[in-house]
């Protein structure tokens, strides 16, 4: 009666986890496989049955993982910081926190980015939240990653001092099962996910990806020419001649210049002729109001905003000579 | 009916503090089962396969379950059936799969795994080793003092 009991669960059991294999990574650390086996007989004119001992093997704690680089095409790395994008999967049957390592010095790089931080994307939705995902100080692992399971990763570089426009740079990710790694097959006796032992896979539990960033940096020339226009219809200096000033700032590299602003003082012995503030010859009002320029008796401010590189904005305005 | 009821009741003494003897008196047949995990071992740069105890077992492991048996009586022992569920966690493993007899059903059905089929979302297909659900062995006649070793291969899953 209990033998036929026991056959019946174990069956319907199996039939649950028929067909195929269900997991990608395994059964988790800690289950028990239990096998037992059943004889029915006859002997002589009676029947009966026998059932074995039951042999239980425990699985162990498989420690395995994979890194990837998200950030496809290369980050373009300018004066704000850069997020580079990683995911570390844990391929392994139990769940495992892992110690994560930036490395900014590829082999290879023109630069070595400079390590802001590296953040955790607490609320899974992919992006890169300032305040809201969790920063990792030095040290500090992963939380832990079921099986199967896997983790964005942001790392957060800024770019050197030394780095010029066009220069590429890697950064690597590397993340180490915390529980341990090395040459797959060996033990940590007792440290696996339910009460087994932890065995390092294939993966040596220590795996690194790449992302690549290029320095997209700007630089601004500025020239100022004059011309002079004299009540005589010459080109003479003289009083009561107009001086029309041409400021050009150009922007060259595969960068932007953020916030460019060109100023000029009115020069000493002329007076600013209300009105002659042009930006790319579009007039500017004098007044301090919405559009880019402003122009007073003491000088011209305008304000560029943010400028492409290969692009240039000429700022003319007109003074007369005391 | 009576018999029976009284090997069940002298089991369960034995099971607690009686002497064993009376336990085997009523089970002419033994069985006893055993696990071993096939790990493959380098040893003077070439590899052997070495049979041990299952102390480390992870995924993508090799176990063979093996079920001895031997007819302890003094009458021979007729249709002898042994039956061993697949247990959870893990799946027969493709090699020698073909020279048993297994079912795919829970028991309800036994053939060869070539002549069986399953149902999955796309329909029927041929049964793959690892939708067996049940393996058996079938031994006409136990001659007093029989024995052997049934052994199936596992991957654990």
């Amino acid at each position: 009666m209990r033998a036929a009991w026991g056959t019946a669960t174990v069956a319907a059991l199996g039939a649950m986890l028929a067909p195929g294999l269900a997991h990608a990574t395994g059964v988790s650390a800690g289950t028990l496989i239990q096998n037992t086996a059943t004889a029915t007989y006859t002997s002589g004119t009676s029947s009966g049955s026998v059932t074995s001992n039951t042999v239980t093997v425990r699985v162990d704690e498989l420690l395995d993982v994979a890194v990837a680089g998200l950030t496809t095409t290369p980050a373009l790395a300018g004066a704000s910081n850069v997020v580079l994008d990683y995911s570390i999967t844990n391929t392994g049957n139990g769940p495992e926190q892992f110690n994560l390592a930036v490395n900014t010095a590829v082999a290879g790089n023109q630069f070595d980015a400079v390590l802001q931080s590296v953040v955790v994307d607490t609320n899974g939705n992919g992006t890169y939240d300032p305040g809201v995902d969790q920063v990792l100080t030095s040290g500090q692992p992963t939380p832990s990653i079921a099986a199967d399971g896997s983790l964005r990763v942001f790392v957060i570089v800024s770019l050197p001092g030394t780095a010029t426009d066009g220069q590429t740079s890697q950064v690597q990710l590397s993340a180490t099962a915390v529980t341990g790694s090395g040459t797959p097959g060996t033990v940590f006796a007792g440290q696996g996910q339910g009460g087994g032992d932890a065995v390092v896979g294939a993966s040596t539990a220590t795996q690194s990806a790449n992302d690549a960033l290029i320095a997209a940096l700007a630089a601004v020339a500025l020239t100022k020419s004059a011309s002079v226009v004299d009540p005589f219809g010459g080109n003479q200096p003289v009083p009561g001649a107009v001086v029309t000033y041409t400021l050009t700032a150009t922007v060259s590299g595969t960068g932007q210049a953020d916030n460019l602003r060109v100023t000029d003082v009115i020069p000493a012995g002329t007076t600013y002729e209300a009105g002659t503030l042009t930006l790319d010859s579009a007039a500017l009002t004098d007044a301090n109001d919405t559009d880019a320029g402003e122009a007073s008796a003491a000088g011209i401010d305008v304000d560029l905003g943010n400028v492409a590189g290969g692009t240039s904005k000429t700022v003319r305005f007109n003074v007369k000579i005391d | 009916m009576n018999k029976f009821l009284i090997a069940a009741v002298s089991g369960l003494l034995a099971g607690m503090a009686a002497p064993a003897v009376s336990a085997q008196a009523a089970q002419p047949v033994e069985l006893k089962g055993d696990v071993k995990v096939v790990k493959v071992v380098i040893e003077n740069g070439q590899e052997k396969i070495v049979l041990i105890d299952p102390k480390v077992v992870v995924p993508g492991d090799k176990l063979i379950f093996s079920t001895a048996y031997r007819n302890a009586g003094a009458e021979a022992v007729k249709d002898f059936v042994v039956t061993n569920p697949i247990p959870a966690g893990v799946a027969l493993a493709p090699l020698g799969a073909d020279k048993l007899e297994v079912s795919v059903d829970g028991g309800k059905t036994w053939g060869r795994l070539a002549a069986l089929k399953v149902s999955d979302a796309a329909g029927p297909r041929a049964a793959e080793a690892g939708d067996v659900t049940h393996v058996r062995w079938v031994l006409p006649v136990l001659a007093p003092g029989a024995s052997g070793t049934l052994t199936y291969n596992a991957l654990v899953r």
